[in-house]
């Protein structure tokens, strides 16, 4: 099988898997959803094994700098919404503190962990790929 | 930096096709490199080089070099 085979595979499943999710969500089964993603994940998983699709070095660097750029705009821009959202509660508003408006409050929190979790990856990972490709600073 | 490559191809009567799976790449990176687009890893620069059994330098030019052209 070629790359151009396993690309109109891959559109193919995907195009089955969107209408068994589809039909499932209208039937309100998200069981059958669920099976219908892990199935298409599945499937794909092994062609690709067995086709041996290997993703060339362009690719890696394209998906390397989608990667960074996306970074680069998400975790700023959950930072700055999280800020925003407490910001209210914070500044002796009680009104975002309780009654309908505390989801503000709980959202900016949810927010805010969530930037941390992303920045605290960002680093673990950073430091395993530093330490791999030898950053260490040894000599 | 430039490159011979679309020639060597051409020398050797290979497709784009049959260069990318000769050295384990898509079309569209053949063709990214052939228009200078994106730069090759030196792993891809000498597989390329050993399949038309040149050196590196005889198909990657550095921009200003005496062997452009």
């Amino acid at each position: 099988m070629n790359r151009k085979r396993y690309k109109q595979l891959r559109v193919l499943v995907a195009f089955f898997v969107g209408m068994i999710v589809s039909i499932a969500v209208a039937k309100g089964s998200y069981l059958l959803a669920t099976a219908g993603v892990f199935t298409g994940i599945l499937f794909m998983f092994l062609v690709r094994s067995r086709a041996k699709i290997t993703t060339d070095e362009r690719e890696l660097s394209i998906q390397e700098k989608a990667a960074r750029v996306t970074y680069s705009i998400f975790a700023p821009t959950l930072g700055i919404i999280s800020f925003l959202l407490l910001l209210p509660a914070q500044g002796g508003f009680t009104v975002f503190s309780k009654g309908e408006w505390l989801f503000v409050e709980s959202l900016g929190i949810v927010f805010a962990y969530l930037t941390l979790f992303l920045i605290t990856l960002y680093a673990i990972v950073y430091y395993l790929f530093n330490k791999k490709y030898g950053g260490n600073g040894d000599e | 930096m430039n490159n011979k490559l679309k020639v060597y191809r051409a020398m050797h009567d290979l497709t784009q096709e049959q260069l990318a799976e000769a050295i384990g790449v898509s079309r569209q990176t053949v063709i990214a490199i052939e228009s200078d687009k994106y730069l090759p890893s030196l792993g891809l620069a000498f597989k390329i080089s050993r399949l038309f059994k040149v050196k590196v330098e005889d198909i990657f030019l550095e921009e200003g070099s005496e062997d452009e052209n």
